[in-house]
C-alpha cells in the first residue's frame, strides 16, 4: 500500500470520526420533548412578529402580541362570552354612545408601573394616533375620560359594539404610558411594554421570538405553567412535521392536508380542527360584461363545485360556505339560499342571460403560492369547461392581483380575484362594509359592488349593534339575503383551524377571534 | 498593476450602478401597491394616502431615482415595507449567518476536494478515481434541495444523530448566554470560551455545511483533477521524475503548487454561485440567514429589502470577481 492510499484513508477515517464524535455530542440534543420542561415551543410558518409596536402589528404578530399584552376585554365565540381581562366589569348608556369600563386593581405593566386608566387612554389615542394597522377599528371613539384611577369612559359618535372592539385581536392593547417618552426605535429592538404573562427575552427579527414569563403577573404562577415560549419560524413543511413528530416542537400549524391524515395515526401526536373566522370568495366583476349581469353571476355560482372544492382543496377542512359571515360567527345566516353545484341550473340561466351556449372568456387571478386556491380554481375551471366558458386562470402575488383589480377602467381587471377574508374584531360588518359597500377608490369591494339599500341596512345594522346585538344581527342577515340573490362573490367555504400538537401539551383551545393566536399562559405540558 | 486595480474598481463601480438601476425600475414597474404593503393588509384609503406621502411615492419616479441613489450613498437602503426597519439593519442581523455557513462549506470544499483531486489525478482511471468522479459529478449536477432533504430524512428523522435545522438548539438558546460580538455564532462562542454553544453550533452546521458544499467540493476536485493531470505531463515533471525525486515530493509539492491557480480562481468565482445557493437552502434547514429574509421579501413584493440583497449580491461578486482577476493578474506567466 503505498503513502498517498495511507493518507487518502487517514483523512476518511478521520472525517468519520470528527462526524461520530460531534454528532455522538449532538444526539441528545435533537432532543425528546419530556426532557426539555417548561419550555412551549410552537413551529409557526412564517415570520412570528413583522412590527413590534403594538398600536401598529396588524399581521402574523398578534400570535406573539396577545402573550405580552392584554386588551380590556376577550371574546370567546364559541360560547358568545366577553372575558374580563384588564377590565373587571363594563357598562353602556342606554342610547348606546357611552361606555364605562371599570378596571382591573393591582395590575402592572412589565415596566413595574401600575395599570390605571391614563394608561388606557393613553394607549387608545395613541393607536388612534398612528393610524396604521387596524387603527380604525376605534373610527366610532371620539373621546376617552379619566373618571378615576380605575374607570375609563368612552363616547362614541354611533353605538357600536365597544366590547367587541375592545376585544380585538390588533390595536386594542393597553401599553404602559412610559411608551411616550421612548425613542421611535424602542419597541423595533425588541423592548415592550404589557401587562402580559410573557415578556420579551429575546428576538432574531422575521426569525423567532423568545418569551420568559413576568414575575408580576397578575393572575400568578400558581399551577402548572409554562415558563418560556419559543415561537419561531419553521417554513419548510416537512420540517414542521418532523419536529412535531419527534416532540421538538409543541405545536404547529397550516401542515399539507395529506400530511395531517397521516398524523392522525401517530399516537404521540393530536390533531385539533376548530372553526375559523377566515372564508374564501371569488368577487366577480360586477361592472363589466359578461358578469354585469345578474343571471350569469347566479350561473357562475351554480356552477362552482363546491364539495369538491371542499374534498380535494381543503381536504375537508373547511365547510361549503352560507353566504359571506362564516359559520359560528355572529350574523351568520343558517338558514340562507346556499347555491348547489348544478351545471343545468347554471346552463338554464346562462341561456336566459342570452348566453345558451356559453362562449365567452374569463379572466381569473388567485394567490401564487396557495395551494389551495390553485386547486379550487383548476376543479372550477373544469366545470366551467363544460358550460364552454373558457376561464383563464392566472396566479399573481397579493399585491400585484390587487394592483389589477383597483385599476379605474372596468376592463382592464380581471373577471374574477380569489381572496380570503378573515376577522379583525368581531362583527359581520367587517366583512359586509369591507368586500361590499359601495366605496369611492376601489379597495376591498373587488366585486364593485354597489347597492345603496344594502348600504343603508348594514349601515344602520351597524350602529345599532352596540345596544340592540339581536336586532342588528336580523339586519344583518336580511342585508346578505339581497347578496345571495344578487350574487356579486361566489361564497366558496369557511376554512377550519388545524393544531398539530404534541400529546403531552395541553390547554390549548382554538379561538376563532384570534387567529393562529396560543395563550401560552393556559397552556402545559403533561 | 495600480492601473489594472483601478480599472477594476471602476468597473465594478459601473456594474453596480447599472444592478440598482436595472432592479431599481423592475421592483418599480412590477404593478404593487408598496403603500398598502406599509400600511398593512387591510388599511383605509387615508391610511394608503398617508403612507404614500411618507414614503414619497407620490413624486416622480425620477426623483425616487435620486432619492434612492442618494441614500444610497449615505449607506441607507430604505426601510423594509414589511417590517418597517431599516433594510442595513436587517441585513446586519441576518448576513453573519449567511456568510458563517458560506465560509465553513467553502473551507470544508478545499480542503476535501483538493486531496479528492489529488488522488484522483494519481490513481487516473483506477478504481479510487472513479468513485471520485461519480462522488464529484454528483455532488455538482445532484439538486442541492433534494440533497438536503435526503440529509434530513438520514441523519435526523431515521438516525436520529443530527438536528433538524436552526443555529441552535431551542435548549441551548434558551438557558445559555448567546454571545453576541462578530455575530458570527461559532467565532463568537470560541472567543468568549462558550464551548456548549459552540460545540451545538457546530453540529447544527454539519448538515447545512455539507449541503452547501457539495458543489464547490465536486468542481474543486474535478479542476484539480484535470489540472494536475495536464501538469504531470509537463516536461519539467518528467525531467524531475528523472532525476529520481520522490514521487510524493513530485505531485504534492511541485505538481500540485502549479495546478493550484485555476482551482483557486474556480473556488473564488465559485463563492458566488455558493451564496446564492445557500440563500435556497436556508428555507430547509431553517437557517436564519439571509435567504430565508430575501425569500419572504419577494414573495411580499417587499422591494427595499429586495434591492438590498441585490445590492449585497453584487458587491460580493463584482469583488469576488476582483479577487480571482488579481489571482490571475499575479501569476507571472500570465503577466508575461
Amino acid at each position: 500500500m503505498n503513502k498517498s492510499r495511507i493518507s487518502f484513508i487517514a483523512l476518511m477515517v478521520l472525517t468519520v470520526l470528527t462526524l461520530t464524535i460531534v454528532t455522538g455530542c449532538g444526539g441528545n440534543q435533537a432532543g425528546q420533548g419530556g426532557q426539555k420542561a417548561k419550555i412551549a415551543y410552537y413551529a409557526f410558518n412564517s415570520e412570528p412578529v413583522l412590527d413590534w409596536d403594538p398600536s401598529v402589528e396588524f399581521s402574523n404578530g398578534i400570535v406573539v402580541m396577545n402573550n405580552i399584552y392584554e386588551t380590556l376585554l376577550r371574546y370567546d365565540p364559541a360560547e358568545n362570552k366577553i372575558i374580563p381581562v384588564l377590565a373587571t366589569a363594563y357598562t353602556k348608556s342606554p342610547d348606546g354612545l357611552t361606555w364605562t369600563f371599570h378596571l382591573r386593581k393591582g395590575v402592572k405593566f412589565h415596566d413595574g408601573t401600575e395599570m390605571k386608566a391614563d394608561a388606557v387612554k393613553f394607549s387608545i389615542e395613541r393607536t388612534k394616533k398612528i393610524n396604521k394597522g387596524a387603527a380604525y377599528i376605534w373610527d366610532p371613539v371620539q373621546q376617552i375620560n379619566v373618571k378615576d384611577d380605575y374607570t375609563v369612559e368612552f363616547k362614541l359618535s354611533y353605538a357600536a359594539p365597544l366590547d367587541l372592539i375592545a376585544s380585538c385581536g390588533y390595536a386594542a392593547f393597553i401599553m404602559s404610558p412610559k411608551v411616550a417618552g421612548q425613542p421611535e426605535d424602542w419597541f423595533a429592538k425588541g423592548n415592550d411594554a404589557g401587562t402580559g404573562p410573557y415578556k420579551v427575552q429575546s428576538t432574531k427579527r422575521g426569525e423567532e421570538v423568545v418569551l420568559t414569563r413576568f414575575a408580576e403577573y397578575w393572575r400568578g404562577w400558581e399551577g402548572n405553567h409554562f415558563d418560556k415560549v419559543i415561537i419561531k419560524k419553521v417554513p419548510e413543511t416537512a420540517s414542521r412535521r418532523q419536529l412535531v413528530e419527534k416532540g421538538e416542537a409543541d405545536v404547529t400549524i397550516e401542515l399539507p392536508y395529506e400530511d395531517v391524515e397521516a398524523l392522525k395515526n401517530n399516537p404521540n401526536v393530536e390533531v385539533l380542527t376548530a372553526p375559523a373566522f377566515q372564508n374564501l370568495f371569488f368577487c366577480l366583476n360586477t361592472e363589466k360584461a359578461p358578469l354585469n349581469n345578474k343571471l350569469v353571476r347566479q350561473a357562475l355560482s351554480y356552477a362552482f363545485p363546491y364539495d369538491d372544492v371542499v374534498k380535494y382543496a381543503m381536504g375537508n377542512y373547511a365547510t361549503q360556505a352560507r353566504g359571506p359571515i362564516p359559520h359560528g360567527h355572529w350574523g351568520h345566516g343558517d338558514d340562507l339560499f346556499q347555491y348547489k353545484h348544478d351545471l343545468v341550473k347554471a346552463k338554464e340561466l346562462l341561456a336566459r342571460a342570452g348566453y345558451p351556449n356559453g362562449g365567452f372568456k374569463l379572466l381569473l387571478t388567485y394567490m401564487s403560492g396557495d395551494e389551495a386556491e390553485k386547486k379550487a380554481v383548476e376543479l372550477y375551471k373544469a366545470e366551467l369547461a363544460k358550460l364552454n366558458i373558457n376561464l383563464e386562470v392566472r396566479g399573481m402575488p397579493w399585491e400585484s392581483q390587487w394592483e389589477l383589480a383597483k385599476s379605474k377602467d372596468p376592463n382592464q381587471r380581471q373577471d374574477i380575484l380569489v381572496m380570503y377574508w378573515w376577522v379583525d374584531y368581531a362583527s359581520p360588518y367587517s366583512w359586509l362594509r369591507s368586500i361590499f359597500h359601495s366605496e369611492e377608490d376601489i379597495l376591498f369591494n373587488l366585486n364593485y359592488y354597489k347597492n345603496p339599500a344594502f348600504d343603508k341596512l348594514i349601515d344602520e345594522a351597524n350602529a345599532r349593534s352596540g345596544i340592540d346585538r339581536a336586532g342588528a344581527e336580523k339586519m344583518f342577515i336580511d342585508a346578505q339575503k339581497i347578496l345571495v340573490e344578487d350574487a356579486p362573490a361566489i361564497f366558496a367555504y369557511d376554512k377550519k383551524y388545524v393544531w398539530i400538537y404534541n400529546k403531552h401539551f395541553k390547554g390549548l383551545k382554538s379561538n376563532a377571534a384570534y387567529p393562529n393566536t396560543i395563550f401560552f399562559y393556559d397552556t402545559y405540558r403533561e | 498593476m495600480r492601473s489594472f486595480i483601478l480599472k477594476r474598481l471602476g468597473l465594478g463601480v459601473l456594474v453596480l450602478l447599472g444592478v440598482i438601476t436595472v432592479t431599481f425600475f423592475i421592483t418599480r414597474v412590477i404593478p404593487s401597491d408598496p403603500a398598502a404593503q406599509w400600511v398593512g393588509p387591510r388599511a383605509t384609503p387615508q391610511q394608503i394616502a398617508a403612507a404614500r406621502a411618507e414614503l414619497g411615492l407620490d413624486q416622480p419616479l425620477y426623483v425616487q431615482y435620486g432619492k434612492y441613489i442618494s441614500q444610497l450613498v449615505h449607506g441607507d437602503l430604505g426601510r423594509s415595507l414589511r417590517s418597517h426597519q431599516p433594510v442595513v439593519d436587517e441585513l446586519k442581523a441576518y448576513l453573519p449567518a449567511t456568510i458563517e455557513l458560506v465560509v465553513l462549506s467553502t473551507i470544508m470544499a478545499v480542503f476535501l476536494g483538493i486531496p479528492l483531486g489529488v488522488i484522483s489525478a494519481k490513481r487516473k482511471d483506477h478504481l479510487v478515481d472513479h468513485i471520485s468522479r461519480i462522488f464529484s459529478v454528483g455532488a455538482v449536477s445532484l439538486p442541492t434541495f433534494w440533497v438536503g432533504l435526503f440529509l434530513q430524512l438520514v441523519f435526523y428523522r431515521l438516525l436520529g444523530v443530527l438536528p433538524l435545522g436552526d443555529q441552535l438548539s431551542t435548549d441551548v438558546k434558551l438557558l445559555y448566554e448567546i454571545p453576541h460580538i462578530t455575530g458570527f455564532l461559532l467565532l463568537d462562542s470560541l472567543v468568549t470560551g462558550n464551548l456548549v454553544v459552540f460545540k451545538d453550533a457546530l453540529v447544527h452546521m454539519i448538515l447545512p455545511g455539507i449541503t452547501v458544499a457539495l458543489y464547490p467540493l465536486g468542481l474543486v476536485a474535478r479542476m484539480t483533477r484535470s489540472a494536475l493531470l495536464e501538469i504531470l505531463n509537463e516536461d519539467y515533471i518528467s525531467a524531475a521524475r528523472s532525476y529520481g525525486l520522490p514521487e510524493r515530493l513530485l505531485l504534492w509539492k511541485y505538481a500540485l503548487k502549479n495546478s493550484l491557480g485555476p482551482t483557486v480562481t474556480v473556488v473564488t468565482l465559485s463563492i458566488g454561485y455558493t451564496l446564492v445557493n445557500t440563500f435556497l437552502i436556508e428555507a430547509i434547514f431553517s437557517w436564519p440567514g439571509i435567504g430565508s429574509y430575501i425569500s419572504t421579501a419577494v414573495i411580499s413584493l417587499d422591494y427595499p429589502a429586495i434591492m438590498g440583497v441585490t445590492i449585497f449580491s453584487a458587491i460580493a461578486y463584482v469583488i469576488l470577481n476582483m479577487i480571482a482577476d488579481l489571482i490571475i493578474a499575479l501569476d507571472p506567466r500570465v503577466r508575461a
